[in-house]
């Protein structure tokens, strides 16, 4: 098997896209994604589909898959360093899923989607845990799942209050990456929480990071809070983006060499609420080719 | 050096999300069997605060518990179910990889049993028979989304009766329960209760025979066919009738052979259907 430097010439260039996950639009105004892409096009050129099995697909998945229009495959349930967890059941539903979309790759947080089994208000999401012991597990399961697909599988950075170890995340996802031989999907906004949460500057850690392998990226907004003195941001995907999030877009996007794809988090808005952030991001790749 | 799981201290971690004072022994110097010094070392690093930013995640938890088991609910008080998060069933659930409803109904509520009786065990029953698409074991077992129960006799109506008292909407009654409910479900005789899932997700409950309801209990989980067999005659079948009755069991849909590979769920197919 060619490695994946070698395989990424096959990825097609997807621009600048918008997410959805299932029943995202049952918020009131929340965006359509069709409505979005007749009225701009440039900003949904493909959608991200989030995908937790038990739930399916929905309409606006279902429509746009039905039109044929590029897509990507979100999971939102399966936690990649347990083997438990490909169950057959689990693994002929998403081929079902991928069969629907015919998204251009898989991708999805590499973190703790539900502790015990899969099972009914056992969903959370958490970071891995930050030690050379969760990576060997994490890219066994990124292997297993590419295999069994077909699709190259991209994890992503997950959000967290709280990350338990000491390697810097981007140090971490470098490895998993490299040990998995494959892409990765950086989220601007979870980076940005991680690097609050650790004291850091938004880009320390960009040095020796694997950029070369980074396709994907996602911005999104965030929401600050304070509890009991503790700072922290929440991931609500909502219309206000840290400035640590653009500094790192921008940053990222200067060197991340095989981009593909940017995703502008924001489904449960509405489609006035949003364009500026598509707008900024569209500034960010300017000239870009394959993004204009 | 003292061995690192990742998979171990994440599981410690949502542990110490549910629950403050497993937060607490973590960090305290009491010993800790399922961590070791390295994962426990790691875990103390973590700012409590940070364990806390998700003020209902415990309240969504108790939510599903509540719904799938309204009546043991109401009897013991919606104080005691929201124990179970800080119990070691519910850590056992987290570190054996366990389902959240059905290990508070087979090993949390075992401790409750003189106050349910059969309650419990016809709720935990439920909870079973609706996870149609729980992975099995190999062998001959009971269908999917089949459940035997034994349980005192007059369980079943008592049960029905309590359940109607709590309305559509148990959840708003057991919300505004004061105290648990005085009441105390039959404790005499036996009797024996299929529970199946239905296509549209409603379940069916009925009475059955002590001999055949035994077997199904036997048979969960699957076991190779020559020690149900032997389970058969212990019921009560001749040794010669024994392999035809479960011929016979399995034609009817009550015994299904699982075979090592998994099968699809039925919430699974339903999901893409048409797509």
């Amino acid at each position: 098997m060619p490695s994946f430097l070698e395989r990424v010439g096959a990825l097609p260039t997807l621009g600048l896209g918008v997410s959805t996950e299932y029943g995202a639009r049952q918020q009131h105004g929340a965006l359509d994604p069709i409505t979005l892409r007749r009225e701009h096009p440039d900003f949904a050129n493909f959608l991200e589909v989030g995908v937790e099995i038990v739930k399916g697909l929905d309409d606006d998945a279902r429509a746009w898959a039905a039109r044929s229009w590029p897509s990507t495959y979100h999971f939102l349930d399966i936690n990649l360093d347990e083997p438990e967890d490909f169950d057959d059941a689990w693994l002929d539903a998403v081929r079902q899923g991928i069969a629907a979309l015919d998204p251009a790759w898989l991708c999805g947080d590499a973190g703790l989607w539900h502790f015990g089994a899969r099972d009914r208000g056992q969903m959370l999401l958490l970071p891995p845990v930050l030690v050379p012991e969760a990576i060997a597990p994490m890219a066994a399961g990124i292997t297993r799942l590419r295999e069994a697909t077909g699709r190259e599988v991209l994890p992503e950075n997950p959000p967290g209050a709280v990350f338990v170890g000491d390697l810097h995340l981007l140090e971490f996802f470098s490895r998993v990456a490299e040990a998995a031989d494959t892409g990765l999907l950086l989220d601007c906004a979870h980076l940005a929480m991680y690097q609050r949460a650790r004291g850091h500057a938004p880009t320390t850690g960009f040095d020796g990071f694997a950029w070369d392998r980074v396709i994907e990226l996602h911005i999104a907004g965030g929401r600050e809070l304070l509890a009991d003195g503790l700072s922290w941001v929440e991931d609500d995907h909502g219309t206000h983006v840290l400035p640590e999030t653009w500094e790192i877009a921008r940053a990222a996007i200067a060197r991340a060499t095989n981009l593909r794809a940017i995703v502008v988090e924001c489904e449960r808005n509405s489609i006035p609420e949003v364009v500026p952030l598509f707008e900024r991001a569209r500034e960010l790749v300017a000239g870009r080719k394959g993004f204009a | 050096m003292s061995k690192l799981d990742p998979r171990r201290i994440q599981q410690a971690l949502v542990c110490m999300m549910f629950d403050p004072v497993y937060a607490g022994v973590v960090r305290g110097p009491a010993p800790l069997d399922e961590l070791s010094p390295r994962e426990r070392e790691l875990l103390r690093g973590v700012d409590p605060r940070g364990l806390a930013t998700d003020d209902m995640r415990r309240a969504r938890a108790l939510h599903v518990i509540l719904d799938e088991y309204p009546v043991s609910a109401a009897l013991l008080g919606v104080e005691a179910v929201d124990q179970y998060f800080s119990s070691p069933a519910f850590r056992a659930c987290v570190f054996e990889r366990g389902s959240m409803a059905l290990v508070f109904g087979r090993r949390y509520l075992l401790g409750a049993s003189d106050k349910l009786h059969g309650i419990g065990a016809i709720e935990t029953a439920m909870a079973s028979a609706r996870r149609v698409d729980r992975q099995r074991h190999p062998g001959l077992g009971s269908a999917p989304g089949l459940a035997p129960v034994s349980v005192p006799a007059g369980s079943l109506a008592w049960y029905q009766r309590a359940r109607a008292r709590l309305g559509p909407e148990p959840l708003q009654a057991l919300t505004k329960l004061r105290k648990p409910w005085p009441q105390k479900p039959p404790r005499g005789g036996r009797e024996h209760l299929l529970i199946e899932a239905k296509g549209d997700g409603s379940l069916a409950i009925g009475t059955a025979s002590a001999a055949l309801v035994g077997l199904l209990i036997a048979a969960d989980p699957p076991r190779p066919r020559a020690e149900l067999v032997a389970a058969a005659i212990e019921l009560g079948a001749e040794a010669d009738e024994a392999d035809e009755l479960l011929d016979d069991l399995i034609a009817e849909g009550l015994l299904i052979q699982s075979e090592p590979r998994a099968q699809a769920s039925v919430s699974d197919r339903m999901a893409f259907e048409g797509a």
